[in-house]
């Protein structure tokens, strides 16, 4: 099929706002900030050229090692648990019919439209030492209260658990939609050649909801190493820097220490690993999901 | 033709008031000042703006801390941001170097009627870096040590002129604790524990009480400074250890210990002097209090300090005018001038003819602590020292868990020092 000019034209002015506003708003700003990522620039206002320096400063600055390990920890504590706990909700939810599943659904979705400030704010409370409603709970299995955001061991595990408690509904979400796409004549078919539930479970919606589930893994995976709004409300990277991540380091050296130059450095880094561990994780994914 | 007559007539008449407005010069404000203090300013504000027709005073008030002083770095570097600000000194040579602040030039000074005699030596010199002035002092603050009259009474450890005795010394100061100590409902003292700021100021002020320095040239904790800042975090973290300070305390919940009797004294700011002043006013304190200077725990009185000051953001590519700056010049010598009210949110004015006034004399408890003024402790001048600096994160990252009990003072001293040297590489 071949296209007149004037349709040529048509399409071009079209998709002419999208690549102009993408060019401007998000390949520029990225290409600065590489370009920034070798100058000892300030905050605000150029620096010299200083070539891989900041790139060599990194790899020996102890404080970044520590930010890069705390992130993979988060992301261990969060990325799995989350798609889990989505798949198990939606394949229960699933079950319930008609307004009674909207309604638990809509339970399950309403802490993700929540603000992160109301989020902080609600499990502040709830986990507050001498108040909260929680410390109940920890009393009941740890014998004692804590002070979860301000002790080094249950700062980063307390602030992955209000991270899934928030963004869980939105995989519940997606894993409703790929679970609604199985056809039910499977599931027929196995309960006449007597399948037992978990091999439905195994051999069924597991494969078939596979793609999605690894879809809800890449998302939270991209979006766990970007980990900042909940650790500056709830902890500022302490106690004794336990929940000092990578995006944190970012924003302490731009806007705390007035390092651009450095904390552009420090930008790139992750945004290379991001690329690299997403691009990764999907293929390996994709690849495990054909072959079962 | 006469219709022309009367449009062009009303024009110019128009002109002439829009002439005539812009000849009230407006000064847009931003401070961070809340609670007590947002009070007072606000009504000093209000004040100005009733005595002084020719200037107009729009004011906003921030979040301190952090909130603040990043806004106020970059709206400066893009040339927007207000015509004056509050600011700490503390954090002056961090501001100067982001180059934040602008200078205000000895002839503008003069120009003014702003003199360096009307300033204590130490905080006229803390308002400069590298000799130029950069701020223009309001006042001096400090932490003090409130208390419970009652309580302390029948402990034996009140006076007879209503002032506490035999808490000099660590010793006594800790018998003291322990035997205003009878349970975790009745406790020796309340600290805002789970305050990074707080944490801060007494360990500073401890340190200065050994004649301990933060920073010595280039140099974080230099030789026995470290193990000073580990003797005055080990001191006090047996405070909570001991159970005479209540650990991981917020600070309002803090407060509420002391004032609802549970903690027989109390550290925090000066500027929490007007909620007791206002609580017992209205008779709901429930008992007698008093406030006084940090009793000497270590070798030499010394109690941390700090002041609020004014400043001019250095707005790249939108200065000042000249008439605008005449406006901003007022206001702060206004504000000076009247700063004796400002006293009674519990500071010490900047402003010498303030304090040796009768007035300010006459004013309690201000007049009993206000001696702590003369062996006061500023933070370190440093481009990592201040409100919402680095050390402020170092103390909120590593003394504040040794404070509450969580790892070993010597651990978090040497943390700490490690990560700030390495920034004033």
């Amino acid at each position: 099929m071949k296209f007149g000019r004037r349709e040529i034209i048509a399409a071009y002015v079209l998709v002419a706002p999208f690549v102009i506003s993408y060019l401007v708003l998000f390949i520029y700003p990225t290409i600065k900030m590489v370009e920034l990522s070798f100058t000892n620039a300030p905050l605000i206002g150029a620096g010299d050229w200083v070539g891989l320096a900041n790139y060599v400063k990194l790899s020996k600055d102890n404080l970044f090692i520590q930010a890069a390990l705390h992130t993979g920890y988060f992301v261990l504590l969060t990325v799995i648990p989350t798609t889990l706990i989505g798949l198990a909700i939606a394949m229960m939810v699933s079950r319930l019919n008609g307004w009674l599943q909207s309604l638990v659904l809509a339970a399950f979705f309403l802490p993700y439209i929540l603000p992160v400030t109301v989020v902080y704010l609600i499990w502040t409370w709830m986990l507050d030492l001498q108040f909260g409603i929680a410390q109940y709970a920890i009393e009941l299995f740890h014998g004692s209260r804590v002070a979860v955001f301000r002790d080094r061991y249950w700062a980063m595990p307390t602030v992955a658990f209000v991270t899934i408690w928030w963004t869980n509904g939105f995989n519940v979400l997606l894993f409703i939609a790929g679970l609604r796409n199985i056809s039910q004549d499977i599931y027929d078919a196995a309960a006449l050649d007597g399948a037992s539930r978990w091999q439905m479970f195994r051999n069924i919606t597991w494969p078939l909801v596979w793609p999605v589930t690894a879809l809800v893994l890449t998302i939270q995976l991209i979006l766990q190493l970007k980990i900042f709004d909940q650790i500056y409300l709830f902890t500022q990277g302490g106690p004794f820097n336990s929940t000092y991540v990578m995006v944190q380091f970012i924003y302490k050296n731009a806007f705390q220490l007035n390092r651009g130059g450095y904390a552009a450095t420090v930008a790139v880094a992750l945004f290379a690993v991001i690329v690299v561990v997403s691009v990764l994780q999907y293929q390996v994914l994709r690849v495990r999901g054909g072959k079962s | 033709m006469r219709g022309l007559m009367t449009k062009a007539l009303a024009t110019a008449a128009l002109l002439a008031l829009t002439v005539g407005a812009q000849a009230k010069e407006t000064v847009v404000w931003w401070d961070f000042l809340s609670g007590g203090d947002g009070v007072r300013m606000k009504s000093l504000l209000d004040q100005f703006n009733k005595e002084n027709p020719d200037i107009d005073i729009q004011a906003t008030t921030l979040e301190w801390g952090v909130p603040f002083y990043t806004k106020v770095q970059t709206s400066a570097a893009i040339g927007q941001g207000p015509d004056v600000m509050t600011y700490h000194l503390s954090r002056l040579p961090l501001g100067a170097s982001t180059g934040t602040l602008r200078e205000i030039t000895p002839d503008e000074l003069k120009a003014a009627g702003l003199s360096a005699d009307n300033y204590g030596p130490a905080n006229w010199k803390a308002a400069q870096v590298d000799g130029k002035q950069y701020a223009i002092p309001f006042d001096i603050h400090s932490v003090i040590l409130y208390y419970n009259k009652d309580l302390l009474k029948k402990a034996g450890l009140l006076g007879d002129d209503g002032l506490p005795k035999g808490l000099d010394g660590a010793a006594n100061f800790e018998a003291a604790l322990a035997k205003l100590t009878t349970g975790p409902d009745q406790v020796g003292m309340s600290i805002p524990t789970a305050d990074n700021g707080t944490t801060w100021r007494v360990f500073y002020t401890l340190l200065g009480q050994q004649g301990g320095e933060f920073i010595t040239g280039d140099k974080v904790l230099d030789g026995d400074n470290a193990d000073k800042a580990t003797k005055a975090l080990a001191e006090m973290a047996k405070w909570t250890k001991e159970g005479w300070v209540p650990k991981q305390t917020e600070y309002p919940a803090s407060i509420a210990m002391f004032t609802s009797g549970k903690a027989a004294m109390h550290i925090n700011g000066v500027w929490e002097v007007p909620t007791m002043a206002d609580l017992a006013k209205s008779g709901k304190l429930g008992f007698e209090w008093g406030a006084v200077q940090i009793p000497v725990i270590f070798d030499q009185p010394a109690t941390w300090a700090d002041s609020h000051s004014f400043a001019i953001p250095d707005r790249k590519g939108n200065e000042l005018s000249p008439e605008k700056l005449k406006a901003v010049l007022t206001v702060i010598k206004w504000m000076n001038e009247h700063s004796l009210f400002w006293a009674t949110a519990g500071h010490i004015p900047a402003y010498l003819p303030v304090t040796n006034s009768e007035d300010f004399k006459k004013m309690e408890p201000n007049a009993t602590y206000s001696s702590l003024a003369k062996t006061a402790v500023f933070d370190p001048s440093s481009k990592i020292a201040g409100v919402a600096s680095p050390i402020y994160d170092a103390a909120s990252n590593y003394f504040m868990p040794a404070f509450n009990g969580d790892g070993e003072p010597a651990d978090a001293v040497s943390a700490a020092k490690d990560e700030l040297q390495g920034l004033l590489q």
